[in-house]
């Protein structure tokens, strides 16, 4: 089922249990057990990509009033006020907005005590593997109030994961060669996907087999020769949309052919992804796990 | 060869924008500040020893650096011989000419020897080493300043006396038929002074290089030049022989302080005593 | 004391004194002949040994072994495709480097100049930001985007540097040329700051990366394009040297002995921001290599710049070659960026070279 269908019966659900009164629509304060007021509205700022697309996905959008410079998802976004990102956190606009939850990154310390100065509640995003991501998004859940949206998020993903499993099984795993950085129009500065964190498990749940899956890094940038010693079956490159413009994608994936004895190469195994689904890690995961799934075992999804 | 200056002017400032000079006075400057030398004419008999003397700010550095080609004048022009510096390349003129400056300061730790090969490049093509003749003459020119010894040290561990003496060998090196030297003892002391001038003495005598020497020291000029060129504020108080200007009348003029100038029986030469402040 | 007695006291000490200082020394041709041998043999071996080495094992035998068909040859990809080129580009790379050094001192009077003094890195480094950030694609031939785009930024800040320094009539100020590359590397340095704030973090990241230098071209295509240039440049330093020396005596020095100040500086100077630019264009700002080296160089065979250039030039292709083999086998599989490592080696240099004047 495509992701715009769900989000669509999510927030059907909950407006279904709104109007049951089983979920007010006000969040939650947790700091104070002060009796929640009906007109008491929760303000949220997200500075983390992943985070506001969670917050949107469990049904929290249109308490949303504050976004990073990055974030870009889902479109509503585009007419919210920016309030920077890791480096440039605007802190006095986020204090403007009066918000009751700010999601923010693990070292903007100075940010986390200035909003608990101002009696903020700050939630602080920390990066990790898929259990992460759904370990985020219950805790978010939490914290807005939405705990079983967030639920059923969480449920709802690892059955698209789980479907991807099943599609994917008993199937060779192939050598893959997962990209995540390089100099556009050159092989150089190559940067890879060690074997850690949620890329890794994504390739791992589509069904491939990380030829750099012995770094225990979440990145790493190999040499051209240790890329041609590890010979992968397949390199897949998962880059953000304006990484390149679609129509140099030919282009690019030409770069390659200089590296002819990558088996890669020579079966034309060598795919551009591009889009945020792939490299962000919040509630579309799923969708770019199926899409390094269709890459890798194009067969299986040829139902 | 003759070196002359025929009616030179320069200024630091150089000419005014979008324009050059036509002549010293122009309608509404005051054209006395703008100029270091004003309309100069100095002549430089061939193997004569000549001093630019004045106070400090008359211009005579200016003027040696007019004569060696380092400045190009204004107005008119320098010449060696019948040809003008203006229409020759650095290193014919360098061939002629060369320079000792008051205190010289490599950025790189030189020894003695390569310091005085260095005299040799106005006579080197662009890609051509030192030879043996060169080698031979750069010898020669540590021999006449008594540094042979030295060829080998490093010349910023030198004493001052003996950098200044490596610097002339440098310069004798090039084979020069002017030698011009600015303050050459300006920063020595006193020994070290009177070894420098019995050295140009003795070379202007058995190599017969024409030296002009700009000096502020009334006794070295007094002691060293046969003929002497007073300047004051950009301009020629009086140019000849030394026994002839170096007078108590022009020293007043030039210092404005009266003194006792008379031939020392015992130095053997002029000297110049400042008896009264003005 | 009479000058003939102190002539002779002076001579006394000089003999004294001899015995700590240099030998006498052969003539310059021979001196010449002999470092370039050496320092020729030196880099010609780590040219050839270099590409041997890495952190993979394979079989030289195989990796030449024609009758395999190159697609299949992973060891003679390894070699050909990986290995030789960064060999090559670190040869070039280093020599460049090294001999604008060299020239950059001689031109500024000041033995702790380096190539990039006087802002060329910086306006390449800002030329190669603001493409890798705002994902600008556009290659010219063998150009591609960042070396274009990094070489056009060299060009702009050598230019203002130019312009800033040359005062009318007469030879460059020094000063004013220190000083306006230093005003220019702050200010481009601040302008790359500016950018990268602005950048999300994977541009951010890759400006970052580009920073730190990188010898691992992957191809012959960038060296063909850096080559011409660097060559051009090497073509004027031929031109130099005996100019360089004098003209360390300062401007004024070296015009009484024939040289001609104004050209002589202009060709230094644009000789050496070439090499540089092109240098830094193929493989980012790679730091310590325009000042190790030819210190080091002098310190082997005197400051006559008609041998220091030449040697610092082959030495430098040696020490790099042989930097960047160590930042890719020390720690492997993790590499070391290479200018990580010249400056790990130069730093401490340093301090002994100070040390050791003090």
């Amino acid at each position: 089922m495509a992701a715009g269908t769900k989000r669509l019966i999510a927030a059907a659900l909950v407006l279904v249990a709104c109007g049951a009164g089983l979920v007010s629509p006000a969040g939650a304060d947790l700091t104070r057990s002060a009796p929640r007021l009906q007109s008491e509205k929760a303000r949220i700022v997200s500075l983390v990509p992943a985070l506001t697309e969670m917050f949107y996905a469990i049904g929290a959008g249109p308490q949303v009033v504050g976004v990073g410079s990055f974030d870009q998802f889902p479109p509503e976004v585009a007419t919210l006020p920016r309030l920077g990102a890791l480096l440039d956190p605007d802190t006095e606009r986020i204090l403007t907005l009066r918000p009751t939850l700010v999601g923010i990154y693990g070292s903007q310390t100075d940010l986390q005590a200035q909003l608990a100065r101002a009696g903020i509640r700050a939630y602080v995003y920390r990066h990790g593997g898929i259990e992460t991501i759904y370990r985020t998004m219950r805790e978010l859940g939490t914290a807005t109030a939405r705990e079983p949206q967030a639920e059923r998020l969480v449920r709802d993903l690892q059955a698209r994961i789980a479907t991807i499993r099943t599609r994917v099984r008993n199937r060779t795993k192939p050598k893959v060669l997962l990209v995540i950085s390089r100099q556009p129009g050159t092989l150089r500065e190559i940067y890879v996907s060690g074997g850690v964190g949620f890329l890794h498990e994504m390739l791992e749940i589509a069904g491939g087999r990380n030829v750099f899956a012995d770094v225990a890094r979440e990145s790493a940038q190999p040499s051209q020769e240790t890329i041609l010693a590890r010979a992968p079956d397949i390199v897949v490159e998962v880059h953000a949309e304006g990484m390149f413009k679609t129509s140099s994608v030919q282009n690019e994936k030409a770069v390659w052919a200089p590296l002819s004895s990558l088996p890669a190469v020579r079966n034309n195994r060598v795919h551009v992804l591009l889009g945020q689904h792939l490299v962000v890690p919040g509630p579309r995961f799923a969708g770019g796990a199926e899409a390094l799934a269709r890459t890798i075992h194009p067969a299986a999804f040829n139902r | 060869m003759t070196l002359s200056a025929d009616r030179v002017s320069y200024s630091y400032a150089g000419p005014p924008k979008g324009g050059h000079y036509d002549g010293l006075n122009r309608a509404g400057h005051d054209a006395s500040s703008e100029f270091a030398l004003r309309d100069v004419s100095v002549t430089i008999a061939p193997r004569s020893l000549t001093g630019l003397l004045g106070p400090n700010g008359c211009g005579k550095t200016t003027l040696l650096k007019l004569m060696s080609g380092v400045l190009k004048p204004e107005l008119g022009s320098v010449r060696l011989g019948q040809r003008e510096l203006r229409g020759l390349s650095a290193r014919a003129i360098a061939q002629q000419i060369a320079v000792v400056p008051q205190e010289t300061h490599p950025a790189f730790d030189f020894t003695v020897l390569e310091m005085v090969l260095m005299g040799r490049h106005p006579h080197l093509g662009a890609f051509q080493l030192e030879g043996p003749d060169d080698l031979a003459i750069a010898r020669e020119s540590l021999a006449a300043t008594g540094t042979a010894q030295l060829a080998h040290r490093s010349y910023t561990t030198l004493s001052g006396g003996e950098k200044q003496r490596v610097v002339i060998a440098s310069a004798l090196a090039q084979k020069p038929t002017v030698l011009l030297l600015d303050e050459p003892t300006a920063s020595l002391d006193l020994g070290y002074q009177l070894e420098i001038a019995s050295l140009l003495k003795e070379l202007n005598r058995e190599r017969r290089v024409t030296m002009v020497l700009a000096t502020h020291d009334l006794n070295l000029a007094a002691s060293l030049c046969d003929t002497l060129v007073l300047l004051r504020e950009g301009q020629v108080l009086m140019q000849g022989p030394t026994r002839e200007v170096l007078t108590s009348a022009t020293v007043k003029q030039l210092y404005g302080v009266i003194a006792d100038v008379s031939f020392h029986e015992r130095a053997g030469h002029i000297t110049v005593i400042p008896v009264q402040r003005p | 004391m009479s000058p003939p007695s102190r002539l002779a006291a002076s001579a006394r000490q000089a003999l004294a004194v001899d015995a700590l200082e240099r030998p006498a020394r052969k003539p310059i041709r021979t001196r010449l002949a002999v470092t370039i041998a050496g320092f020729g043999a030196l880099a010609v071996a780590a040219i050839a040994l270099a590409p041997l080495v890495g952190s993979t094992h394979i079989s030289l035998s195989r990796a030449f072994d024609r009758s395999i068909p190159f697609a299949d040859n992973v060891d003679a990809q390894i070699f050909f495709v990986a290995r030789l080129p960064r060999v090559l580009s670190g040869a070039l790379v280093g020599a460049a480097l090294a001999a604008a050094g060299v020239v950059f001192q001689a031109l500024l009077r000041n033995p702790l100049a380096t190539p990039f003094t006087l802002g060329v890195s910086a306006g390449a480094s800002l030329g190669a930001m603001l493409v890798l950030i705002f994902g600008v694609s556009l290659s010219v031939g063998p150009f591609s985007t960042v070396p274009l785009a990094s070489f056009a930024g060299a060009a702009v800040a050598a230019g203002i540097v130019y312009r800033l320094a040359t005062p009318y009539r007469r030879a460059m100020s020094t000063a004013v040329l220190l000083l306006a590359g230093v005003t220019l590397n702050s200010f481009f340095s601040a302008l790359i700051m500016f950018a990268q704030y602005f950048a999300d973090f994977a541009q951010a990241y890759r400006a970052s990366r580009w920073l730190m230098g990188d010898l691992d071209v992957g191809s012959y295509q960038p060296i063909i394009a850096a080559v011409p240039l660097v060559a051009i440049a090497f073509a004027v330093f031929a031109m130099l040297p005996s100019a360089l020396n004098v003209l360390s005596l300062g401007p004024e020095a070296a015009a009484t002995r024939g040289v001609d100040v104004v050209r002589a500086q202009r060709l230094a100077f644009f000789s050496a921001s070439l090499a540089t630019s092109a240098a830094v264009s193929l493989a980012g700002p790679i730091g310590f290599i325009g000042i190790v080296v030819p210190h080091l160089v002098r310190l082997l065979v005197g400051v006559d710049h008609r041998i220091v250039l030449p040697a610092s030039a082959l030495f430098g292709a040696a020490f790099l070659v042989a930097c960047d083999l160590g930042a890719r086998t020390l720690l492997a599989p993790v590499e070391l960026p290479v200018g990580v490592l010249t400056a790990m080696i130069g730093g401490p240099f340093f301090l002994w070279l100070l040390v050791r004047k003090g």
